[in-house]
C-alpha cells in the first residue's frame, strides 16, 4: 500500500488534533496526484480529491484498519475520475496485444534494443523525459493505465490493485506487464532520438526547477 | 524473439522482474538471457521504466477546500 496514504489515514482515524492538519494536506496531495495521473487534468483531479474527501469523512470509522480504508479510498477516487465529464485528449485503443508489443529484433535492421544508459532518477528529473513518461502513461488504454498507476506509481500490491479494480490478480499481472511494455516502448522512441540526459541528479534538480515532488506524511 | 517459447518468455518478464517467477521458469529465462544482448538491454530498459514510474514525483496539490477540512474535522471529533 502507498505509505503516504496509509499513514495519513492512520493519523486521521486516531483523531490526534496535533497531526490532523498535516495528514489532511498529505492526503490531498496523494489523492490529487492520483487524479492527475488517471484523469490527466487539474480540474478533474481537484474535483476528484474534493468528492473523495467528502465521502471519506462519512466513512472514516467504517473500516477495521487504515489499509482497508486506503483500498476503499482508491476505489472511490478511481470511480470519481472515471465519472469526470472532461475527457483526456488522448484517445487510446482499448486492447494491447502482446504480439504487437513484442520487439522484433531478429530482423537485423538496426532496430535492436539498446540500453538507454539512463537511471530512473535521471528520467524523472529531466523535464522532457518526465513529460514523455507522463504522456506514455496517459496514452495507455484505461484498464491498463489504472493497473500501472496503482501498482507501479502508487505502489499497491497486486492483491490490493485487484481489490480496488474488482478483477483477479492474474488479470492485474497480465495488464501490468502489457502496460509496462507499452510505456517502455514509448520511451524507447524518445531515447532513440535523444541522447541520454547528461545530468547529475543535483544539477538536474537545479536546472529543471521541477514543479513536482514526492511528499510524505 | 520469433517463436512461441520466446513469446512465453516475453510474457513472463514482469513477473521475473517482480521476483514472482517459478524457479524453473526463472532458470530457463536466465539461460536464454546469457546469450542475448538485445534481450538484456530490453529488460534493463523495462526495469528503468518501472523504476521511473515508482519514482514519479507527487504533484503539488492545491490546498484542501474549507468544506473538506470542515467535513474531516467533524468526522474525527470524538
Amino acid at each position: 500500500m502507498n505509505q503516504q496514504v496509509e499513514q495519513a489515514l492512520e493519523i486521521l482515524r486516531s483523531g490526534d488534533p496535533q497531526a490532523v492538519e498535516r495528514a489532511i494536506e498529505s492526503l490531498q496531495s496523494a489523492v490529487y496526484s492520483f487524479g492527475m495521473k488517471v484523469c490527466g487534468n487539474s480540474h478533474d483531479a481537484e474535483d476528484t480529491a474534493q468528492e473523495t474527501f467528502i465521502r471519506l469523512a462519512r466513512s472514516l470509522k467504517d473500516f477495521p484498519d487504515a489499509r482497508a480504508l486506503a483500498v476503499w479510498l482508491y476505489k472511490v477516487a478511481k470511480s470519481q475520475c472515471l465519472m469526470s465529464r472532461r475527457k483526456s485528449k488522448f484517445a487510446p485503443v482499448e486492447m494491447l496485444s502482446l504480439d504487437e508489443l513484442m520487439p522484433q529484433h531478429q530482423t537485423g535492421d538496426g532496430g535492436e534494443p539498446r540500453s538507454w544508459g539512463v537511471t530512473p532518477e535521471q528520467i524523472v528529473l529531466d523535464r522532457e523525459s518526465r513529460t514523455r513518461l507522463e504522456r506514455a502513461v496517459r496514452a495507455l488504454p484505461k484498464h491498463y493505465r489504472l493497473v500501472l498507476i496503482l501498482r507501479d506509481m502508487e505502489e499497491l500490491s497486486a492483491r490490493e490493485v485487484a481489490e480496488v479494480l474488482g478483477i483477479s490478480e492474474d488479470t492485474v499481472k497480465m495488464r501490468l506487464h502489457r502496460a509496462r511494455v507499452f510505456v517502455r516502448n514509448e520511451l524507447e522512441k524518445h531515447f532513440r532520438k535523444k541522447p541520454a540526459p547528461d545530468l547529475h541528479p543535483t544539477a538536474a534538480a537545479r536546472k529543471d526547477d521541477a514543479p513536482m515532488r514526492r511528499n510524505h506524511a | 524473439m520469433p517463436d512461441r517459447r520466446c513469446k512465453e518468455i516475453f510474457a513472463a518478464l514482469s513477473q521475473y522482474l517482480d521476483g514472482e517467477l517459478r524457479v524453473k521458469d526463472c532458470s530457463e529465462l536466465k539461460r536464454h538471457l546469457r546469450g542475448c544482448q538485445p534481450c538484456l538491454d530490453y529488460i534493463e530498459n523495462l526495469k528503468t521504466t518501472i523504476g521511473a514510474c515508482r519514482q514519479f514525483p507527487t504533484r503539488q496539490a492545491p490546498k484542501p477546500s474549507a468544506r473538506v477540512r470542515a467535513a474531516l474535522r467533524e468526522a474525527i471529533r470524538p
